[in-house]
């Protein structure tokens, strides 16, 4: 090969990490409102939700159950419609997450963990005030909750009427969005949806109504 | 004495086989069974029906409920169609799965994971009559005055890491399974009631079409 291309593509990589380069960095870091997220965090007591994922051309379907328990944690668990668990999460009071039960076929640590960060940060957990911070951006504002590694958005309006939507994101780019829609105060969404950024993941839960036992 | 120890052994297993499933008993001649089981079955063409299907949690202590219509035809021809909670259809035909859930649609072969293929044919030897021949399970048939109770448990690695066993409960009248029950190794269990069956009444090969 000719090395002109070579250095053309090189340059061109370079140029393309640049471009990806950081994309909160234009943003005006300023002291966290830790009581504005508060009041979006949703409240699941006992929900079903219809699930639909998408990965990588595939598609699943099933119910998810996320229900709180006694002792403060949550469960998710989530079956498809003939009744076969998938798995079956716990989310401690305390950050801690325990897996239940999974089929052997997603037992794979990298699939858990994006899962449980997945699911993180649409339950509001591992939001340590201390380490929070917000970026302003014009009239929208990111409160950032740094994560070990990472760092979780909660995007609002300036005024914290709305949530416009969540972000995961490594150190510079985002790579998982998440909204919520329909979600009065107090209570659990309507629909939520989760698509990552950076491979084609996404979840679409939409709340479904039990039949009477 | 060791007569008496292996008493106590065949005592013991026995009170535990009995104990297993409240108000059934171990069948004496399961062989008896499995004739007239094989025989009933092979006049059953076809089968339609309602199901109710309730999935226990147990360590949640919930259940999550659903129901729909089922129908199947002899030899490999089934449809399950979720009515509540919501829209979901299932079809087994000529090696190919169809299913649709809400607007999406997916096709594939039967044969494309062994799972799959496993549980495809869990689903049409429950209601065909052949689960007894079906190599992966190892059966014991239990009864009471009104029905039979066949326990399957997996005998293939891959099922054993997915079941606990798998109960059909079979009526006397017509050898037709009125319980499927999956068991799974977590403890949780899926339990499908057929109602309202109709055996041998002709179904249009439409109900089975994949698009």
């Amino acid at each position: 090969m000719h090395p002109f291309p070579i250095r053309f593509l090189i340059f061109l990589s370079l140029f393309s990490l640049n471009i990806s380069c950081n994309q909160y960095r234009h943003l005006k870091r300023t002291p966290p409102d830790v009581n504005c997220v508060e009041k979006f965090k949703p409240i699941f007591l006992r929900e079903e939700y219809k699930i639909s994922v998408d990965v990588v051309g595939k598609h699943i379907s099933g119910l998810l159950l996320i229900k709180y328990m006694t002792d403060s944690s949550t469960r998710i668990v989530f079956t498809n419609e003939l009744g076969f668990s998938f798995f079956d999460f716990g989310f401690s009071q305390d950050d801690g997450f325990v897996v239940f039960h999974i089929v052997p076929q997603l037992n794979q640590p990298a699939l858990i963990k994006t899962l449980r960060k997945d699911f993180e940060l649409i339950l509001f957990r591992n939001m340590d005030r201390n380490k929070s911070y917000n970026l302003i951006d014009s009239s929208i504002v990111y409160h950032a909750y740094p994560q070990k590694k990472g760092v979780n958005y909660y995007i609002t309006d300036d005024q914290c009427r709305r949530l416009i939507k969540m972000q995961r994101s490594s150190d510079k780019k985002p790579v998982m969005e998440a909204l919520f829609f329909d979600s009065p105060p107090d209570k659990s969404p309507d629909s939520i949806s989760i698509r990552h950024l950076n491979f084609k993941f996404s979840i679409y839960f939409k709340k479904i109504t039990p039949i009477a036992s | 004495m060791v007569k008496i120890i292996a008493l106590v052994i065949i005592t013991f297993f026995n009170i535990v086989a009995r104990a297993q499933y409240a108000g059934y008993t171990l069948s004496n001649h399961p062989e008896t069974f499995r004739k007239s089981f094989a025989e009933a079955t092979s006049s059953i063409e076809s089968v339609q029906s309602g199901f109710s299907q309730e999935k226990m949690l147990t360590m949640l202590s919930e259940k999550i409920n659903s129901s729909g219509k089922f129908w199947f035809r002899k030899k490999d021809k089934l449809r399950m169609e979720y009515i509540h909670p919501y829209p979901y259809l299932m079809i087994l035909s000529g090696g190919k799965i169809f299913v649709k859930d809400g607007q999406k649609e997916n096709q594939f072969s039967a044969n494309s994971g062994k799972v799959f293929k496993q549980v495809n044919r869990i689903l049409i030897d429950c209601v065909s009559g052949n689960m007894l021949n079906n190599p992966d399970f190892q059966a014991r048939v239990f009864e009471n005055t009104g029905s039979f109770l066949i326990e399957f448990q997996p005998t293939a690695k891959n099922l054993k890491e997915l079941y606990k066993n798998i109960n059909i409960v079979v009526d006397k009248k017509d050898y037709t399974a009125t319980i499927v029950e999956m068991i799974e190794v977590s403890g949780d269990k899926t339990i499908i009631r057929f109602q309202n069956k109709v055996l041998n009444a002709p179904i249009p090969d439409s109900v089975f079409n994949i698009p």
